[in-house]
């Protein structure tokens, strides 16, 4: 019980964020302080459908305007039938008032036929007789018990008197006027008098009885009225409660709901929903707190899942700056030894130590071409060791296309005759100055044209630089030994040559190309190849004249 | 009559031998410093004609020290002459902020750096 009290308790708290308005401060009041609660949560453990409950509340309604009604139909029969018995009494009253009447003037009668000695006044006497006789029979038919001896008392001392009227008319018959005046004075006036105060008797209880009656149904009348009203009052209070108690045992869950979903909402997964219901309102408070625990393991999982993530993203970005400062370190590190390597040789050669001898001029050369091959290798191996890291930037500066093309040139036409192929190299006129990082461009444009001479015996190798719009377009063909088709698409990938063979004959890194794409890419250019095998490769890549930033790879 | 002093700071001895050798045929005098700190200290103290600084030395990177020979009225207008790492990786545009005379890639020629050295301080 204190439970469910508590549950709505928090029901109501749950959903107060909302301004509370009178009614549902007035609902809220009832609910907490009065046994309606009770009632409410006892209406919601029913174990039926919310439709079942609807239908029985309004039902139970309806049965109760039927009783209010069967009620009214009762009271007016029951008003209609006094006022019939109204009717009756006042009858009776009537009747007695006629025999009262009649009773008179058959005294009067009694006393002209003395005087006027004639049989019409005899006849008179005897019809008022009847007329009185057949009235009183009416009332003793109509009468209530307790008037039944007072009749019986009338009718006896009326038939005596009748037997004394028949006893005096004899005597007037028979001419004796004195003896029948004497009777009628001593016999028959008395009994009339008895006989009034008897009728008088029976209309002042009749008229009692009618009064008595009368305010009866008057009280009657009154304690109907008063019945009526708060019978219906309480017809109505009460399908006013048990519309309370039903609509509450409905709002009360969706308030819960409410309040919990809000919760929910804000991502507090630890809440749950209990609800007294059990109809669908307590089904769905069942799902919706399933919901919330797979919400929240979710939810959970989800946040281990980010933490996760965040650590090994912390260690990923140290690992990378370790990774790139042993980059720095390592460059200098090798170039150290490399430059006393390289130095030396080329002082020997120099004759810095004396003339060299012609047979060792050989392998020193040798030594110092391997040197300088070694040198490429570790410098391309850096450079893409520091694009892979991310560390790689472009310096932007203006630059001059015709003067990296004379660079080009002069660096690498020593080679091109010593190889005894055509070499020429040379830009469109008049193209602008360029902006982008010079030396890369360089570097790019050297590797192609190296391995143009790399890969051709016999012919020539070309390079042409023009503008196009807002781009150039740089160009190296030779008439070497080309690209097979299937070849074509993987030529720029890491670490791949044409093939083994190839290899074997033309040294190199396979990294050149690789390079090259990588740093045309990061100038936001495109680099691509068009090949016959056996007849030449034309290489081609385009950069925008000025690059707007230098992008990372 | 003596030669143009250079001093080079380097802290690899091969390419100190190297560089002493090479200029043992000429009328440069060398003198050698093995470290940044000692660099600075030996240029203040001995007035070189030129300054040879790698780019990489031990207690004081090359860089720095070459900053604190320009910072310095007595070495501000000794030419200096920084041997980078790698010409393509910015470390020349660095060495130029730094108040470098000239720059020069390792691994260099000594061909090269004997033909840089003669262009900013000629042999007498």
């Amino acid at each position: 019980m204190s439970e469910e009290a508590s549950i709505t308790d928090s029901g109501l708290v749950s959903a107060a964020p909302r301004v509370a308005g009178w009614e549902e401060k007035a609902a809220h009041f009832l609910l907490t302080r009065s046994p309606l609660g009770y009632l409410v949560r006892r209406v919601a453990r029913l174990k039926a459908s919310v439709h079942t409950k609807l239908l029985a509340g309004f039902f139970i309604v309806t049965l109760l305007f039927i009783g209010m009604g069967v009620l009214s139909l009762q009271t007016i029969a029951k008003m209609s039938s006094q006022g019939q018995l109204l009717d009756e009494a006042h009858e009776r009253v009537h009747w007695s008032q006629q025999i009262q009447h009649a009773l008179a003037l058959q005294m009067n009668f009694t006393a002209m036929a003395l005087l006027l000695r004639d049989e019409a006044t005899v006849e008179n006497i005897l019809r008022e007789n009847n007329r009185f006789n057949n009235t009183l029979a009416r009332i003793e038919k109509a009468a209530q018990p307790e008037q039944l001896q007072l009749i019986q008392r009338i009718r006896a001392a009326q038939g005596e008197a009748l037997t004394t009227v028949a006893d005096i008319a004899n005597l007037v018959r028979d001419g004796k006027v004195e003896e029948a005046m004497r009777l009628q004075l001593n016999k028959e006036y008395p009994l009339y008098v008895q006989i009034e105060g008897l009728v008088n008797q029976l209309v002042q209880r009749e008229q009692k009885q009618m009064d008595g009656l009368r305010s009866s149904v008057a009280a009657a009348n009154r304690q109907t009225l008063i019945l009526m009203a708060s019978s219906a009052a309480a017809l109505i209070l009460l399908a006013l409660l048990l519309g309370f108690v039903i609509s509450w045992s409905f709002i009360l869950p969706v308030q819960e709901a409410h309040g919990f979903l809000s919760q929910v909402a804000k991502g507090n997964f630890a809440t749950t929903i209990k609800v007294p219901n059990r109809d669908e309102f307590g089904a769905l408070a069942e799902h919706m707190n399933h919901m919330s625990e797979e919400l929240h393991r979710l939810y959970e999982s989800q946040r281990l899942a980010a933490q996760q993530l965040q650590s090994l993203n912390e260690q990923l970005q140290r690992a990378s700056k370790a990774k790139s400062d042993f980059l720095a370190n390592m460059s200098h590190e090798l170039r150290t030894p490399m430059n006393a390597i390289l130095g030396f040789v080329e002082m020997v050669l120099d004759d810095i130590y004396g003339e060299v001898p012609p047979h060792l001029k050989e392998p020193l050369t040798d030594i110092q071409t391997n040197g300088k091959h070694l040198l490429r290798l570790i410098n391309d191996v850096l450079d893409l060791s520091k694009i892979e890291a991310g560390r790689m930037e472009l310096v932007l500066a203006d630059y001059s296309v015709q003067d990296m093309v004379d660079t080009v040139r002069a660096s690498l036409q020593s080679l091109a005759l010593e190889k005894g192929l055509d070499f020429v190299a040379a830009a469109e006129d008049d193209i602008p100055l360029a902006y982008g990082d010079g030396k890369r461009i360089t570097q790019c444009l050297m590797n192609l044209v190296g391995n143009a001479l790399k890969f051709t015996k016999h012919g020539r190798v070309a390079v042409w630089v023009e503008q196009r719009g807002n781009e150039l377009l740089y160009r190296v063909s030779d008439t070497g030994i080309g690209i097979p088709k299937e070849e074509l698409e993987n030529i720029f990938t890491e670490f791949q040559q044409v093939d083994t063979a190839v290899t074997r004959e033309f040294t190199g890194t396979g990294l050149g190309l690789n390079i090259t794409k990588k740093f045309v890419e990061m100038h936001e250019g495109r680099i691509w190849v068009e090949s016959e095998l056996g007849k030449g490769s034309t290489f081609f890549f385009s950069i925008p004249l000025r690059v707007n930033h230098g992008g990372d790879t | 009559m003596s030669g143009k002093t250079v001093l080079y700071v380097e802290d690899n001895e091969y390419n100190l031998k190297m560089v002493r050798q090479l200029l043992a045929r000429t009328s440069y005098r060398l003198i050698e410093a093995t470290d940044g700190e000692l660099g600075v200290a030996t240029a203040l103290k001995e007035q070189p004609d030129l300054i040879l600084m790698d780019i990489q030395l031990p207690k004081l990177s090359g860089l720095d020290a070459t900053r604190r020979l320009r910072a310095d009225p007595k070495t501000a207008a000794v030419p200096i002459i920084v041997i980078t790492s790698f010409a393509l990786s910015g470390d020349d545009q660095k060495a130029k902020d730094a108040g470098a005379s000239a720059y020069m890639a390792k691994p260099y020629s000594p061909r090269e750096l004997l033909q840089m050295i003669r262009k900013l301080v000629p042999e007498n």
